[in-house]
């Protein structure tokens, strides 16, 4: 395996975090807008992250989502999730194309 | 980028699954025997006899035990999201239960076999859970961000204690007359201050911060969901503070406060539900869409009697049928929101970014609920216009199509309750 091959992208890890849904909406993180940010250095990865509204009670959820869909991207080992309120969430974050497949 | 000010990335966790699921159990419960002895009620209801002692025993199987029952559940749930706060006891929260049940029960089969010793052994009972549950609320309650949802719940807690105060003086009443005349006026106020005081804010309140999540429509203008807070509290103080003033003035003011307040609450809910994002609607969300145009009914008939007096039997019967069957529905709408999130956040949440988990919409037939939420509100017409009417035959024919929807909702909910990964 050469040393290209082994290091993880940001779009693989963004890629990996569609696997945690907003069960109550029906669509995953990535394209209800809510994940802001996804950084790799050296096998961590920092993902900033939202959710619709302060006080969500899927909080707790979508933290160890988030945690487990990047762990298990090959080359991930340390995953440091980041919950922000700025900038505010807002249905219009909403992958657009994706909403209207559902 | 703004970290989160609690800096927690798990957040405040939510009580264990049994503590709302065992009064959503209970609700149900009244739900079913509720639904089921308005068909017995019905030839009182269609004669607007609602001093019976059954029809206040139905009426309480309502408004105690589905209403205040579903409430009490929902908010042990709800603090966290609406407030950051976990409920304070967790342990209280479970005796109250304790109290409140048997009592409930017992006041019920007090009021239906007209056994006032058992009746007003059954309010204290009773009267002891909610106390126990306010005492629970208000210490949740302190310290909390004051919002619009902090001062609707805390203006509710406290027309929960006023209902109680009255509820409990009308019980006392049955074993020891005392009120004569004064009967009527004490009822209606102890109606009007459970129904616009305590259930409605508790409604405005949780809405507020529910509706925009399950609809998606962040950014609509929120300012008729403060007129609304304001208008209901002032409107029903004034109602208790008024209610042994002799004079229509003591009635009108505070009567059009709180039709203002339904009203703006109306508005506030068309405006959520006209902003929302999601082009589709849901069951719970059409069946409480349904709920709020059967509570705007009930506010025009009160508006209507308000201005002619509410000397009509009949037509005070129907005005109060409307509004509790709407508050009835909203709720049971809610249940079709509140339960499948309970039973995936329990259940298949942990999974969550492991395996593919089934959506909340996945987790029962859209199709049956969809038909209890049709016979709900056909059932809820029919109750409503048979009694307007005067014909029991309607009256009944309502009551069995509601109870058709009331079982089918129930039966969905426990088959819920029991799904897990596979």
């Amino acid at each position: 395996m050469n040393e290209a091959a082994a290091a993880p992208d940001p779009r693989t890890v963004r890629e990996a975090l569609r696997a945690v849904i907003d069960p109550e909406v029906g669509l995953d993180i990535v394209t209800l807008g809510l994940v802001y940010e996804v950084e790799i250095e050296e096998g961590t990865a920092r993902v900033r992250f939202t959710l619709t509204t302060p006080g969500c009670p899927l909080q707790g959820v979508i933290v160890r989502g988030v945690t487990e869909a990047a762990l298990a991207v090959p080359g991930i080992e340390r995953v440091e999730p980041e919950l922000v309120w700025e900038p505010r969430w807002n249905p219009e974050m909403i992958e657009e194309e994706a909403w209207k497949q559902r | 980028m703004r970290a989160s000010p609690l800096g927690a990335l798990t957040g405040v966790e939510p009580p264990p699954f049994n503590l709302p699921g065992s009064y959503f159990a209970v609700a149900l419960l009244c739900l079913v025997l509720g639904g089921a002895g308005l068909a017995v009620i019905a030839p009182e209801l269609a004669q607007g006899a609602y001093f019976s002692p059954r029809v206040t025993g139905v009426t309480h199987l309502f408004t105690l035990g589905w209403i205040t029952t579903s409430i009490m559940g929902a908010l042990y749930q709800f603090f966290p999201v609406a407030l950051g706060k976990e409920v304070r006891w967790v342990g209280l929260a479970r005796v109250t239960l304790g109290f409140y049940v048997p009592g409930l029960f017992a006041f019920v089969a007090g009021m239906l076999g007209a056994w006032s010793s058992l009746t007003v052994a059954g309010a204290l009972l009773l009267g002891a859970g909610v106390l126990l549950f306010l005492l629970n609320t208000a210490f949740t309650l302190k310290g909390a961000r004051r919002d619009l949802t902090w001062w609707a719940l805390a203006f509710a807690a406290g027309f929960l204690l006023l209902t109680l105060v009255i509820g409990g003086a009308l019980a006392a009443n049955l074993r020891w007359p005392f009120m004569a005349a004064a009967r009527p006026v004490a009822l209606a106020t102890h109606l009007h201050v459970a129904l616009a005081g305590w259930v409605l804010l508790v409604m405005v309140g949780v809405a507020h911060r529910l509706l925009p999540m399950f609809l998606l429509s962040h950014g609509a203008e929120e300012r008729l969901g403060r007129f609304a807070v304001g208008l209901l509290a002032a409107g029903v103080l004034g109602l208790f503070s008024l209610h042994h003033v002799p004079s229509r003035w003591a009635r009108l003011v505070p009567g059009a406060a709180m039709l203002a307040g339904v009203v703006a609450f109306l508005l506030q809910a068309r405006a959520f539900y006209r902003h929302r994002k999601r082009p589709d609607l849901d069951v719970g969300m059409r069946l409480a869409g349904a709920s709020l145009m059967l509570l705007g009914i009930g506010a025009a008939s009160g508006a209507a009697l308000l201005g002619v007096g509410f000397h009509h039997p009949r037509a005070a019967t129907a005005y109060v049928l409307t509004v509790i069957l709407g508050i009835a529905l909203f709720i049971a709408a809610h249940y079709y929101k509140i339960i499948p999130f309970l039973v995936w956040y329990h259940r298949f949440g942990p999974l969550a970014g492991r395996q593919p988990v089934p959506r909340v919409a996945e987790l029962f037939s859209s199709r049956w609920a969809g038909t209890a939420a049709q016979l709900l509100v056909l059932g809820a017409v029919g109750l409503v216009s048979g009694t307007w009417l005067g014909s029991g035959r309607v009256v009944r024919i309502g009551s069995i199509f509601f109870l058709a929807g009331v079982m089918i909702e129930s039966v969905q909910m426990i088959l819920l309750s029991r799904r897990r990964p596979a």
